[in-house]
């Protein structure tokens, strides 16, 4: 008893905290379950009504049409999100100056800064076919016609991709130099004595060493793969809904568009069941708990 | 084996410099549109300086497109929010350092497993939870969203751990309270920590977008990201409204990334070292 006295203190600091925790993530995910069994209203009773939002949710093209949408999206964000900013960390890491290294880094992490409106937004004047700078080069200098980047249904996937990756790879390039710059330097010495070039000691020592490196980073994104939001919500268009609509949209649309809860809050948890299983196959194939 | 290496290099150079191009060339694009004419910036064009300079995008998209205020409700929203993330996340990772503490193990656990919960998924029923508390069309539902977050408060633990302990306890000795030490001593030693997470909820506050969406729909009471987006994406569907040039537009994108563009430097010397922290926990 004297000693829960001694930290009363403590206890109290902690009261706001467990308060906010409990209301805004426990209760919710409770509520959320609790939602997706039942007709709910705003008003009035809402009875439970079994596995009735699950079905509907499955049997909503919609539904299939968003989760694919989200593997390939998420996925090419996934795959070429990793490779790109790696390839740009291995070549950042040959250059000598460190003036040229610095100003490359910091330049390059400013759009991770920025808000998806603010990029999405200049995605789209970018690509915009009439003023765009893109369209613009495209025609004054290739002799091309312009391309509506933003209506065209075999571009929209791809954009996304891009432009999510363009985002993020200042980002991702900075933890990979990190862990470049964790390695031991008397590794490479011993490779240079040995008469490695510098390709070898990239393939030989660099790599291997920053394994573990690579499989936080890649597990890291896996996570964020089913989040996908802003950037939709952000540059979706009516021309281009059907290829771009992810899961997290489909939720939105379903719940705050047409006020259906039920089906909203099944969806969800379906996310929260992929994202699961995505973590523990990717735990398992980067053997992440061995590092 | 000379040349070739000076081929490498030369070749690395260029591809690094391409690279940066393609970030640095969009922005003169948005800052020379933005201080051109009305006329001129929806003009096909490929401008990378202001053309028939003037700021009247500045000042129609700030005063005749009313954009102080939802700019004005997101300082609001993420200056309040910012320091009650950073008080309580601090205040809680005080706690957790404390070494006999009856219940501590279950207070980690509580806030660890919430970083599992992903926050997306829980989107709808933390909107019906705002709704229930009446929280809707209120600035408060934005400070409240994410007003805690188990990992600022494992990385203010991680920064108070580094302060030993001793020197807390000599001071208890010496008769300060508990709240004392935590408020002139740790704070004052974990000062590169507090910027961390100060730097990282600004960022992400100011950015924030899918809980203004969910949460607000009374105009007057907007952020500035959901002005901005619906200014981006309405205006660029109905281009018959004058009002709504691109220098506006890209006038506002400017505005919004300012206060970014001013913590950048202060973002370079914690954020990427609070990154690294970050990813290496893990």
């Amino acid at each position: 008893m004297r000693i829960i006295k001694k930290n009363a203190m403590f206890y109290m600091m902690m009261i706001p905290i467990v308060v906010y925790f409990a209301m805004f993530a426990y209760y919710p995910l409770v509520k959320g379950i609790q939602t997706s069994f039942q007709d709910y209203k705003l008003m009035g009773e809402r009875p439970y009504i079994g596995l009735d939002n699950y079905d509907l949710v499955i049997h909503d093209p919609s539904f299939w049409d968003a989760l694919w949408n989200t593997l390939y999206i998420g996925g090419g964000i996934l795959i070429i999100g990793f490779i790109a900013p790696l390839l740009i960390a291995l070549s950042l890491n040959e250059v000598m100056k460190s003036w040229f290294k610095k100003t490359a880094q910091m330049l390059l992490y400013v759009p991770h800064l920025l808000s998806w409106v603010v990029i999405g937004g200049i995605f789209i004047f970018l690509l915009s076919p009439d003023t765009g700078l893109v369209n613009m080069l495209l025609v004054n200098i290739f002799g091309m016609n312009p391309i509506n980047f933003m209506a065209d249904e075999s571009w929209a996937r791809s954009i996304m991709i891009g432009s999510a990756v363009w985002k993020d790879m200042g980002y991702n390039c900075i933890l990979f130099l990190a862990g470049i710059a964790a390695i031991s330097p008397s590794l490479y010495e011993a490779a240079r004595m040995d008469g490695a070039t510098r390709w070898q000691q990239v393939r030989y020592v660099t790599l291997p060493q920053l394994m573990s490196t690579m499989k936080v980073i890649f597990l890291l994104n896996t996570l964020g793969l089913l989040r996908i939001f802003d950037q939709i919500f952000v540059m979706r268009n009516p021309a281009i809904t059907s290829k771009v609509d992810v899961l997290m949209m489909y939720t939105f649309q379903k719940g705050i568009m047409e006020i259906r809860f039920g089906p909203a809050a099944a969806a969800s948890f379906f996310v929260v069941l992929f994202t699961l299983l995505l973590t523990v196959m990717v735990r398992k194939i980067t053997r992440f708990d061995e590092v | 084996m000379g040349w070739k290496n000076k081929l490498f290099d030369c070749l690395n150079v260029m591809f690094l410099l391409l690279l940066m191009l393609t970030m640095i060339v969009p922005f003169i694009n948005v800052v020379a549109l933005a201080f051109s004419s009305g006329m001129a910036s929806m003009q096909p064009d490929i401008i990378l300086f202001p053309k028939d300079f003037s700021v009247e995008g500045f000042t129609i998209v700030w005063q005749s497109l009313d954009l102080w205020r939802p700019f004005m409700n997101s300082v609001i929203v993420t200056i309040a929010g910012t320091f009650l993330h950073v008080l309580l996340s601090s205040l809680a990772g005080y706690v957790l350092i404390q070494p006999y503490l009856p219940g501590k193990k279950l207070m980690v656990s509580f806030i660890l497993l919430t970083m599992m919960i992903p926050q997306d998924a829980i989107m709808i029923p933390l909107y019906l939870v705002n709704k229930d508390l009446h929280l809707i069309n209120t600035l408060s539902s934005l400070v409240l969203s994410g007003m805690v977050s188990g990992f600022s408060i494992l990385l203010m633990r991680n920064y108070f751990m580094a302060v030993p302990y001793e020197m807390s306890e000599s001071a208890q000795i010496d008769g300060a309270g508990m709240f004392r030490i935590f408020a002139t001593m740790y704070i004052r030693l974990a000062k590169s920590g507090l910027a961390t997470i100060t730097l990282f909820e600004f960022v992400s506050r100011w950015n924030m977008l899918s809980a203004p969406v969910l949460y607000i729909n009374d105009s007057s009471k907007i952020t500035l990201q959901v002005a901005l987006k619906s200014m981006i994406t309405e205006a660029s569907a109905t281009s018959s409204n004058f009002l709504v040039t691109t220098n506006v537009r890209m006038a506002g994108i400017l505005i919004s990334i300012i206060p970014l563009i001013a913590i950048y430097p202060f973002v370079q010397k914690y954020f990427m070292k609070g990154l690294m922290l970050g990813a290496n926990k893990e």
